[in-house]
């Protein structure tokens, strides 16, 4: 199979998943209980009032009508207005963006800094206290729930040490930086990394556990080849070895996996953003949860649905570039 | 051993110059770490709400927290005080006409934002959006809120007549609470303010007659309010204000402990503790207008019956329930209304639990061996969810009703309680939820429940009831209807159209330097604090 047909396959199934999710949403908001005339209009609206507001929305309207005007819309680019805002969900989606990318980001980084070099000191030391440390760190890192590790590391360095704050973004990364570049001061800049240490952290942590794991079963496949062996006896130095040759050969599936895993953190970022009050699109889809704000419920979840099936065939790509067998089948 | 020793050499190296490099660096940020936006923090406050609000249309809720906010940038028409009643702000003075309707006379000088004018115009076109369902939004401030208003016209420049269905009295407590002025032409012209809700994510979508006005809006996240320079009356005494919102109670404790926030409300029992051990912070209560109650909708069996419905009230401890699910932070109730209310009736007990007195009410209604089901919300009010299960838990103790909790979120709640009392109308006859009298008079707290004419979101048919309301709201001497509110709070007692269960506190979390007061209707006003 050619690449672009590889492609093309995977493009189909990515809008058949985006699709299905799209189906998925409105069928729970069909069958969800309660009327969400009476969620708009909170408490003491009268029943006229809950009518005119059915009527305006469309609510009267038969499910499978409400489907295809939702559908259509969303192809056209209209994903409706907040029933508790009146704003347009596109933009209550788009500014939440930066937030959640960036949490995302400095996930990510925390994972790959603390990592890499946790794999290879567990690989290199193999039944050294070393290894094992690292391998309970990872045990523990993928066993915790990210919402237990939140609190606890708000408790410890917000509450007790009162070292970081324990929550909100006061600003973002882009102001910060303008804030630099305009004034010379990285007081901006500082504000923001104390108040995204915690939740990347915390973020990050299931992810570290997981890298780190990959990381060292990598290496230590990678110690055992032949060509490890000749370079040593080469006389080329351990550490040239372990890190230029070996470490980039274990790279290649820790990039994949990085890639995968990007979904799954923007998924992971729901909990830790509503812990630390962090105002991503995870905490906006638990505020229209509670205020059963079916539109701006739908259009986080179809934009996290569609980045992730971005990201994966992104990945694929990538990887079918390098591998062409995998395009191959 | 060759490749060790160059590790640790390289490593040493390395140290060394990240250590010279991290001076240098410091060092050379030493004149950038200062906030290049910020002068004076001192007079400062943060308030951490529960929500954030999601309109930034001040007539599209009646909620706490948005008035909260808005209610300083919007400010009400009169200050109102209660248990004492309404007072001059920007309606100076008030005269009942004696023909259903009441004059405003509004305060010379007061601007909006943007520097217009405010006008009777602005008021009567702000108060006809609010009662008009066909104008603006559709607001529950105008069918409960502002319930008896029918319109409002400008008289002159400075003269509104705002006329209404009910006694002057009874108006005088809605328009005195929820009557408030937009810019209309601001309005319209930037917003189609007289077809849709305000909507915006900018500072400049917001133009009220406030003491502050909005700096900076990021919606969702934080409102920033600073003084009006142009504003009529005392300047408040913080001179910048940030609110935000935590839904979580801890987290709100949290930003609390850490000088994050200064002030916070709605802390739950189970985090008191964390705020009294903490340093330079207190807790705040005050017993609040909200009653929390379990609706029986008695066009359906066993609710039907009056001596049913007494014996579940006898079945429930509800200073039992506020001893320990509330950690005391509440008071048992017999009626609907909290005290301080205009018509709470003293001399009302609470139902106190009898269990042989349930029983046997039970077996005079015919229906022992009934199977009922309690629909409780969660996170809505103190401790929501455990009261409800307590509640059925003592219900189902009784020999002869077997009784289950169901939880659920706070919408079907408030799905059950509008959905009237046609048994084809409704699926949930025995639930649970809160009720707010914040007019600060019973009929706020009754007439949605109990009235029977053009009301189909009644929660009891009772016309004995209804008329007795119903008379109150016509009569015109405010002593008379007092007793007849009183009536009014006696006769739901006996008929039992509530499981009574307890008047909750309110619970802040405030900077120990602020002198602040809370007050019963939950708000939060800037103007009533000092520092």
């Amino acid at each position: 199979m050619s690449m672009a047909k590889f492609l093309t396959r995977r493009l189909l199934q990515g809008i058949f998943v985006i699709w299905g999710v799209v189906t998925i949403m409105f069928g729970l908001r069909a069958v969800a209980p309660g009327d969400p005339a009476n969620m708009m209009l909170a408490e003491g609206a009268t029943q006229e009032l809950v009518e005119q507001v059915r009527r305006e929305e469309g609510l009267n309207e038969p499910v499978y009508v409400q489907y295809v005007d939702y559908v259509q819309g969303l192809v056209t680019g209209d994903f409706g207005y907040s029933w508790q805002s009146n704003r347009e969900v596109e933009a209550m989606v788009i500014e939440r963006i930066p937030a959640t990318v960036e949490l995302t980001i400095a996930a990510t980084i925390v994972a790959l800094v603390i990592a890499i070099p946790l794999g290879v000191i567990s690989a290199t030391r193999r039944n050294e206290p070393a290894d094992y440390g690292a391998t309970l760190f990872s045990l523990l890192g993928i066993s915790t729930p990210n919402f237990w590790l939140g609190l606890m590391l708000i408790l410890v360095f917000g509450v007790w040490a009162g070292l970081l704050p324990t929550g909100r973004r006061p600003v973002g990364f882009g102001e910060a930086v303008l804030t630099l570049v305009r004034y010379g001061s990285v007081y901006d800049l500082l504000v923001w990394l104390k108040h995204i240490a915690l939740p990347a952290l915390t973020l990050g942590t299931y992810f570290t556990a997981l890298i780190t794991r990959l990381t060292r079963s990598g290496m230590v496949d990678e110690l055992g080849k032949p060509y490890v062996t000749a370079s040593r006896a080469k006389g080329l130095p351990s550490v040239l070895v372990r890190y230029k040759h070996v470490l980039r050969n274990t790279m290649i599936p820790v990039i994949t996996v990085l890639g995968l895993q990007m979904g799954t953190l923007m998924g992971g970022a729901v909990i830790t953003e509503t812990v630390f009050n962090w105002p991503g699109l995870g905490l906006r889809l638990i505020d229209a949860l509670g205020t059963r704000d079916w539109p701006l419920m739908q259009g986080i979840v179809v934009f996290i649905a569609v980045a992730f099936v971005t990201i994966n065939i992104a990945v694929d790509a990538v990887y079918s570039y390098l591998d062409p067998q995998v395009s191959e089948g | 051993m060759q490749g060790a020793d160059t590790t640790r050499l390289d490593r040493r190296t390395l140290l060394k110059i990240t250590g010279a490099a991290g001076t240098t660096g410091l060092a050379a940020m030493g004149g950038c770490l200062s906030d290049p936006g910020s002068d004076d923090e001192t007079n400062e406050i943060t308030i951490t709400l529960s929500q954030f609000p999601d309109t930034i249309d001040p007539l599209d809720h009646i909620t706490g927290d948005y008035f909260d906010v808005y209610d300083h940038i919007y400010e009400p028409l009169f200050d109102f005080e209660p248990g004492e009643g309404i007072f001059s702000r920007v309606v100076e003075d008030w005269e009942a006409q004696g023909d259903g309707s009441t004059e405003l006379s509004l305060r010379d000088g007061v601007v909006f934002h943007n520097g217009d004018d405010l006008t009777a115009e602005d008021v009567a076109w702000t108060i006809n959006r609010t009662v008009d369902p066909e104008m603006g939004v559709p607001s529950p401030i105008g069918t409960y809120g502002l319930g008896s208003i029918e319109g409002a016209s400008a008289i002159d420049d400075t003269t509104v007549s705002v006329e209404y269905s009910a006694a002057p009295g009874l108006a005088e407590f809605e328009f005195g609470n929820y009557a408030r002025a937009i810019d209309k032409e601001w309005a319209i012209e930037n917003h189609d303010a007289e077809n849709d809700a305000i909507s915006g994510s900018d500072p400049e979508d917001f133009n009220g007659t406030g003491p502050y006005e909005v700096v900076d809006f990021t919606s969702g996240e934080e409102i920033v309010l600073e003084r009006f320079d142009d504003y009529w009356g005392d300047e408040p005494p913080f001179e910048r204000v940030t609110f935000n919102a935590d839904g979580e109670s801890s987290g709100r404790v949290n930003s609390l402990e850490t000088g994050e926030t200064d002030l916070t409300i709605n802390i739950l029992p189970e985090d008191v503790d964390t705020v009294r051990s903490a340093d330079g912070v207190e807790i705040r209560q005050v017993t609040s207008f909200r009653n929390i109650f379990c609706p029986m909708k008695n066009t359906v069996e066993p609710f039907d019956s009056q001596e049913f419905r007494q014996a579940m009230n006898y079945a429930v401890d509800n200073q039992e329930i506020v001893d320990t699910i509330l950690s005391g932070f509440g008071e048992p109730r017999g009626q609907p209304v909290a005290p301080g209310i205009n018509g709470f009736n003293d001399d009302i007990e609470p139902y106190e639990q009898d269990i042989g007195m349930a029983e046997s009410l039970v077996e005079e209604s015919g229906y022992g061996g009934v199977e009922i089901e309690l629909t409780a919300p969660q996170g809505r009010y103190l401790n929501d969810a455990d009261v409800g299960e307590t509640v059925a838990d003592q219900i189902d103790q009784l020999e002869n009703v077997s009784c289950e909790s169901n939880i659920v979120d706070f919408g079907v709640v408030s799905d059950a309680n509008q959905a009237g009392v046609d048994p084809d109308g409704f699926e949930i006859p025995f639930y649970m939820i809160g009720w707010g009298t914040i007019t600060g008079d019973t009929d706020y707290g009754v007439q949605g429940f109990f009235t029977i004419p053009d009301n189909p979101n009644r929660t009891f048919d009772d016309e004995e009831l209804s008329d007795a309301i119903l008379e109150s709201q016509q009569i015109e001497d405010p002593d008379e209807r007092r007793q007849q509110l009183e009536e009014v709070n006696q006769m739901a007692h006996e008929k039992a159209p509530f499981v009574f269960l307890h008047t909750q506190e309110s619970i802040y979390g405030v900077r120990e330097d602020i002198e602040w007061e809370p007050r019963e209707d939950e708000t939060v006003y800037i103007w009533g604090m000092e520092t």
